[in-house]
């Protein structure tokens, strides 16, 4: 590949993945160690950019995955969350106007979450937040798409359990119970 | 809030008020899309950063080990400026901070005792470091990033020999300012990430580095006017 076309091509693979990935650290990360990482996976995208497939964004949620394990690894999670980056900070747009409802009931949910098991929580942000097909979310974490669908299954189960649970426990939410449970499942 | 990549929804009816739910949670709602400026700043960013790493990759396997010893230099200036601070404030704990990178953490400029190899002048420390940052994790040279380093500096090799490199910083960004940097053995698990840096006796360089690791791809690397404006910007004299 010419230098020329290289540019071009990791043109195109930053114009797909920059964004998905920004958002991917957002759910994840502080802003600084977001920013970081965004860089390394960059730099990752354009060094092996012959490597890169088509539908780069799985493969790039793959690389971002990693480097911020590496990141949290090495405690810069913790170090820079104070920390500021002038370019690339997430632009919040206007919250005040947002259903408190629906503020309380997102908070919930991503209580709910966290409460699973890092790798069930991470299958279903992977399958929700990131909107990943389950093959797509095997490319991502590394196991077999069959394993993926068995998990994701599970972990589906789980988070409806979770939330129920809360549901019941804080009085909130019932409405919510027959929409995200499956039928037959239940939990004391 | 989905991302411009999601694919088309799958089918999975039973649920689907499941994963409805859970994007309506999604904490990157508000994240903006990037600009096309902003994007092209960051292609322009990234290829230009690293072509002086591709370049180095090119015929310089007889400098590796230089490579990764004056990188390994750069950590010792982030330990020597700590263990100043640390006698500052009399407390050895201190320097727990950087101790993932540092092992056998021995004195600072002020430590008679620092020294357990050949001889070395007062402000010179000696460590060994252990461990270090896989590839990948390398960022780019903006002000922004240099300003959170702790320990920034403008320096030149003044020796290299085996096992052990040292620099003569003309002028300290950021941190405790010693006399020179001495640093013997490193861990091979460095030499990822000291691809990006290719060091030579006698060149000037500008170094930073913070929390026992060094900043490289870009952000340490040979003395450049760009790179020297970055720094200055950084931390304005």
């Amino acid at each position: 590949m010419s230098s020329q076309a290289r540019q071009e091509r990791f043109a195109l693979i930053v114009e797909q993945v920059v964004d998905p990935c920004r958002r991917y650290l957002a759910r994840r990360t502080d802003v600084a160690t977001a920013d970081d990482v965004l860089s390394d996976v960059l730099l990752v995208c354009w060094r092996r950019i012959d490597e890169v497939p088509d539908d780069a964004v799985p493969w790039a949620y793959g690389v971002a995955r990693r480097a911020l394990a590496n990141a949290d690894r090495a405690g810069r999670r913790q170090r820079r969350v104070a920390a500021k980056l002038a370019v690339l900070q997430p632009e919040g747009r206007a919250t005040t106007d947002a259903d408190p409802q629906a503020v309380v009931e997102g908070a919930d949910v991503r209580q709910a979450l966290a409460a699973l098991p890092e790798r069930d929580a991470e299958l279903l942000r992977l399958w929700a937040w990131e909107d990943l097909a389950p093959a797509q979310i095997a490319l991502v974490l590394g196991i077999s798409v069959n394993a993926t669908s068995l998990r994701l299954r599970r972990a589906k189960d789980k988070l409806a359990d979770e939330i129920t649970l809360r549901a019941r426990q804080t009085g909130r939410g019932a409405g919510h119970e027959q929409s995200t449970t499956p039928p037959g499942r239940s939990r004391p | 809030m989905t991302s411009p990549h999601d694919q088309p929804d799958q089918p999975d009816q039973p649920r689907d008020a499941l994963r409805e739910r859970i994007r309506a949670a999604d904490p990157a709602a508000t994240v903006a899309p990037v600009s096309s400026e902003d994007r092209a700043a960051l292609v322009a960013r990234t290829t230009t950063d690293d072509r002086t790493i591709e370049s180095r990759h090119d015929g310089t396997q007889a400098r590796s080990r230089l490579t990764w010893l004056v990188a390994a230099a750069a950590v010792v200036l982030i330990a020597a400026g700590i263990g100043v601070a640390v006698l500052d404030r009399g407390g050895p704990d201190a320097s727990s901070s950087s101790s993932s990178a540092a092992t056998g953490t021995t004195g600072s400029a002020a430590d008679p005792d620092a020294s357990d190899g050949a001889a070395e002048p007062a402000s010179t420390t000696e460590l060994t470091l252990v461990g270090g940052a896989p590839l990948g994790r390398c960022a780019p040279p903006s002000s922004a990033v240099v300003a959170q380093q702790d320990v920034a500096v403008d320096a030149t090799v003044t020796a290299i020999s085996e096992g052990q490199v040292t620099l003569a910083p003309t002028r300290f960004y950021t941190g405790q300012a010693t006399d020179q940097v001495v640093v013997q053995e490193v861990s091979d698990d460095l030499r990822a990430l000291l691809d990006a840096v290719d060091f030579v006796d006698g060149q000037r360089y500008l170094v930073s580095a913070t929390d026992g690791e060094v900043t490289l791809c870009g952000l340490s690397d040979a003395w450049s006017p760009a790179l020297a404006r970055v720094y200055e910007e950084a931390f304005p004299s």
